[in-house]
């Protein structure tokens, strides 16, 4: 028999007991459910910060297609490089190191800066790679490998750098690289990954993504103190393509140096006398600095500035488009500094300014043949027009002056074109109205931006009535007229403008626009719509400026029997001379400061018989376009048709 | 009759053992063997799929400590009950021995030449008889009152404060929950637990300031991991991202990355679960968990049957510190609890915690066998 205490007892028991064992009950379902909380309701989450434990994605950039010339010559290609990598742990003295890697092997301060930086900014502090300086050369390579063993924390890495054989002669047209900083754009993941370059500049811009490739994915497993268990590649890179350029680098180069000699001498830089002038002269860009131009008193001058540009009219393509000075883009390859940066942006000839797509310039006389044809086609003139030139015309209060003072007499147009005579253009203008001049500046492709594969090309300014009112909100006059007519005033054009403009009177039949690359297969143009006779006309007196008796460039034929060109001179004036100053009598063009001498231009083609190249001449600040510019221009068709 | 009784007394000795056999509860010993062969493959996937240096030792001390067990299933009941209040004593001493002469700079082993030990863990088996024995002794009317009371509580403390100043939070707290699940369950006065319940939460902030700086850091990045992502909250962050990307059927078995790569810290003792969620996923947590209900549920089954209270309350103390191990180890690991070192029992790397628990076993199997017998 049980006490009733006992049973009192049990009674405790076996409630407490099931009590605990609800306690215990909920408890477990607790967890349980904690449990399908983490595994089956935020298992995404933690799926993927268990991935970023794992792993750590690297980029691997593709090999960056090259850029050639129309020989297969090289313009843009890549060189090994070679990069100093500190494998990092928490017990090394870094300074130390440095300082005794500096003892063999020259760092600039600014990789040891951005070494320090990465350092500092370091995610974790597990074992891993710091990059110290990508500019190692062969040398300091094999000067630190001797001496491996007294520097077992470091390692070197092969990277792929740009070159630019060719220098400063292509330096416009293939642009350069520069390090893209936010790269996590491009693709999801971070990159851990500093070396890749994009297109910054020229052709490397604009076909950056030709040239780049695909970009690669390497996957590392890493475990929790950094060490790598196992590397795959997990996208494979696909190199970028080759990109042809239509440009001939044997005539490119020649017309850099003929542009920047001018009608200047050429002297080595080891004479005594010159070294002692060069020290005072600054911003001096050469495309090659072992020698310096001297002008008749032996005086160092700077090489001339200004754009050639010869354009094959069949096809458009590009032979050789000079922009001078330029730079050399091979020191942006060289992670430029902030100096060497500085002294370009801020060298008073601009030498990152692309003359030839971007450089606007007063065509001048060489906008003769578009007011001549606009005159013909709207039929208001004909072959044999006449106008008389006494040196100026009277109109208003002002006179318009012709460039010879004594006037040209009686002529027609073709004589017109071929001694440039400005009252005969002045008279022709008037009688057809600007408009009528715009349109047919429009159709030989003034005032427009073609489909050229380089970025920053100028629109330029074709004037008409419409224009003035809408950017002055004041009527055109008949003035203005008259100094469109010849080219100044309102109307700029970039050298790219002028060299199409010739190309589509050469070609006659299409409206031919440029390309910098070289097309293999025939590309169509639109008709040009001109009448073939009055082309043929203007084609004609081209080439009597050449050839005729009195042509502003009878002085610099070509001379051959087969190969002669045409063409036709301008000589810019850049500063208004005023009435005062034409009667004192006009200052020579050497002895005015540089910045208010004429601009000479040149604009033509050849051969004569059969139309095949196309060249614009702009020589900035340079004098006449009959004894600067022209002569550049029989020397480049020399070159081209190799005589 | 006598040469019945005779002949039965002489009947081979070996059928007397089968048909005691028979009685043994399987289910638990199922339960027990199986959570071991759990625990040797875990061990083997934490060392990245070797035998060495974990499963091979984990086997080997789980074999022999399944000896161990089924040696103590055939010893007489009554031994439990003469030497318990030794054993108890023992373990104090070696507490206190472990106190002063430890290995380590946290004092918690003891060393005998080769062997190892954690007394701590054996005190948890030890408090457990020495109760049952107190209240065994107490006569029915006498546990009504607060009086007697007051020794259960020393022997409940002592050892426990002891442990917790080696300092092992973890094992020290699962002592004074177990004694006082013990008290609760004997029928402690209810006013009395609210009581006490009320003097613990205002004496939290008197405990915070006896707490070592880094359990008071543990408690601190527990409520906000973040705090210290790279430090302390390491182990919790890092725990959960392996459960959680675990998801429904796992990663595979040897393929869980968060362990492969040393994410996780304390893989094959403390955070074992971890290793086992992320290459199982729920559906092998969820197996562990339900394995576990399943012995514990057996051990208060056999608890509830028991007529002797010794006996009763020394298996419900055993059943209620499995209770303790597990949800203690879980909620950790999960999040849910502050990291305070606590072994998933039988599958946790660990020589002297597998011993405990396998002797605990033993007892319960062998007061099962006795009770049936009755």
């Amino acid at each position: 028999m049980k006490h009733k205490s006992q049973k009192l007892l049990e009674q405790t028991l076996s409630r407490r007991f099931i009590f605990l064992s609800l306690l215990k009950g909920v408890v477990i379902g607790s967890i349980s459910w904690r449990l399908f909380d983490l595994q089956m309701i935020e298992n995404q989450k933690y799926e993927k910060l268990s991935d970023d434990n794992q792993f750590n994605y690297h980029i691997i950039p593709p090999e960056r297609g090259r850029i050639l010339d129309r020989q297969m010559r090289l313009l843009a290609g890549n060189m090994d490089g070679f990069s100093l990598v500190l494998i990092w742990n928490k017990e090394q003295d870094v300074d130390q190191i440095i300082r005794r890697i500096s003892n063999v092997i020259k760092i600039n301060k600014r990789d040891i800066k951005n070494f320090y930086v990465q350092l500092k900014n370091k995610r974790n502090n597990f074992p891993q790679e710091i990059l110290i300086t990508k500019n190692l050369s062969q040398k300091d390579v094999s000067k630190l490998a001797v001496r491996n063993i007294e520097f077992p924390e470091i390692r070197f890495s092969m990277s792929k750098k740009r070159v630019y054989p060719q220098g400063i002669i292509a330096g416009h047209i293939t642009g350069y690289t520069g390090a893209f900083s936010k790269l996590d754009k491009i693709h999801g993941e971070t990159a851990t990954f500093s070396g890749i370059n994009i297109g910054k500049r020229g052709l490397e811009k604009f076909f950056d993504t030709q040239l780049r490739g695909k970009f690669g994915r390497k996957r590392n497993e890493v475990t929790s103190r950094g060490h790598i268990v196992d590397s795959q590649v997990y996208e494979d890179t696909k190199p970028g393509k080759d990109i042809q350029t239509s440009l001939d680098m044997r005539l490119q180069a020649f017309a850099l140096e003929r542009l920047e000699k001018g009608n200047y001498d050429l002297i080595s830089v080891q004479n005594y006398k010159i070294k002692e002038q060069l020290k005072n002269k600054h911003d001096l860009t050469l495309a090659n600095d072992k020698y310096v131009y001297i002008d008749k008193n032996r005086k160092v001058v700077y090489p001339q500035t200004g754009s050639i540009i010869v354009m094959d009219i069949e096809n458009g393509e590009i032979l050789c488009c000079v922009s001078s000075p330029g730079f050399n883009p091979n020191i942006f390859s060289n992670d430029l500094d902030l100096d060497q940066w500085t002294k370009i942006k801020n060298n008073s000839k601009a030498p990152l300014l692309n003359r030839s797509m971007s450089g606007v310039y007063p065509p001048g006389s060489t906008i003769k043949m578009a007011v001549a044809l606009a005159g013909l086609e709207s039929g208001i003139i004909d072959y044999k027009t006449k106008f008389f030139c006494e040196g100026f015309k009277e109109f208003g209060t002002s006179n318009f002056h012709c460039w010879a003072k004594n006037g040209h007499g009686n002529l027609n147009l073709m004589q017109a074109i071929e001694q440039s005579c400005d009252v005969y253009f002045y008279e022709m203008g008037t009688k057809i109205g600007i408009d009528r001049i715009a349109l047919m500046m429009k159709k030989l492709g003034l005032g427009e931006i073609y489909d050229i594969e380089i970025d920053d090309s100028s629109k330029g300014v074709v004037p008409n009535i419409e224009w003035k009112l809408k950017r002055d909100g004041i009527n055109w006059t008949l003035g203005e007229t008259l100094n469109a007519s010849i080219g100044q005033g309102y109307i700029l054009t970039t050298p790219l403008q002028l060299v199409t403009m010739t190309s589509r009177i050469a070609n006659g039949k299409y409206s031919i626009s440029p390309t910098l690359i070289k097309t293999h297969s025939n590309k169509s143009f639109k008709n040009l719509n001109i009448n073939q006779e009055h082309l043929k006309f203007v084609r004609r007196s081209m080439e009597e400026v050449i050839v005729g008796e009195k042509g502003t460039a009878k002085n610099y034929k070509i001379g051959t029997k087969n190969i002669e060109m045409a063409g036709k001179t301008g000589t810019v004036q850049v500063v208004r001379i005023s009435e005062l100053e034409r009667e004192k009598g006009l200052i020579k063009n050497e002895d005015r400061p540089w910045k208010k001498r004429d601009h000479a231009l040149f604009v033509g083609y050849a051969p004569v018989s059969k139309p095949k190249y196309a060249i614009s001449v702009v020589v900035e600040h340079g004098g006449s376009g009959s004894t600067v510019a022209a002569p550049i221009a029989r020397d480049i068709f020399k070159n081209l048709f190799r005589l | 009759m006598n040469f019945k009784q005779n002949k039965f007394a002489t009947d081979s000795l070996l059928k007397i053992f089968f048909l005691k056999a028979l009685k043994i509860n399987w289910l638990i010993v199922f339960c027990t063997i199986f959570l071991g062969i759990i625990g040797v493959g875990a061990l083997y996937s934490a060392a990245g799929g070797s035998w060495d240096p974990w499963a091979k030792k984990h086997l080997i001390r789980f074999l022999s400590g399944l000896i161990l067990m089924f040696i103590i299933i055939f010893l007489p009941t009554k031994l439990f009950y003469k030497f318990s209040f030794l054993f108890f004593i023992t373990c104090l001493i070696f507490l206190i021995f472990v106190k002063f002469f430890g290995v380590g700079n946290i004092q918690r082993w003891i060393s005998f030449g080769v062997i190892n030990f954690q007394p701590s863990e054996l005190m948890k088996l030890g408090l457990i008889l020495v109760l049952a024995k107190y209240f065994d002794n107490l006569s029915r009317i006498q546990l009504d009152k607060l009086f007697p009371y007051i020794i259960p509580f020393i022997l409940i403390f002592l050892p426990g404060f002891i442990v917790i100043s080696q300092p092992d939070l973890g094992t020290g707290l699962t002592i004074i929950l177990l004694g006082l699940a013990i008290l609760f369950y004997v029928g402690i006065s209810l006013k009395f637990v609210l009581f006490c319940f009320f003097v613990l939460i205002c004496s939290i902030p008197l405990i915070w300031q006896q707490l070592y700086e880094y359990q008071k850091n543990r408690i601190l990045v527990f409520l906000n991991p973040e705090i210290d992502s790279l430090g302390s909250g390491y182990q919790i962050i890092q725990s959960k991202i392996a459960i959680g990307s675990g998801g429904t059927f796992g990663k595979g078995y040897l393929l869980g990355s968060q362990s492969r790569l040393n994410y996780l810290p304390e893989k094959h003792t403390d955070f074992i679960f971890t290793l086992i969620s992320e290459e199982f996923g729920f559906i092998g947590s969820m197996s562990i968990i339900l394995i576990f209900s399943v012995l514990i549920i057996s051990i208060f089954k056999v608890s509830f049957k028991i007529e002797s209270f010794f006996s009763k309350i020394l298996v419900f103390g055993i059943g209620f510190l499995f209770f303790l191990y597990l949800t203690l180890n879980i909620g950790m690991v999960c999040g849910l609890l502050p990291v305070v070192g606590a072994p998933l029992p039988l599958i946790s790397y660990g020589g002297t915690s597998l011993f405990t628990v396998l002797i605990a076993i033993g007892i319960v199997l062998n007061i099962n066998l006795r009770e049936n017998r009755i």
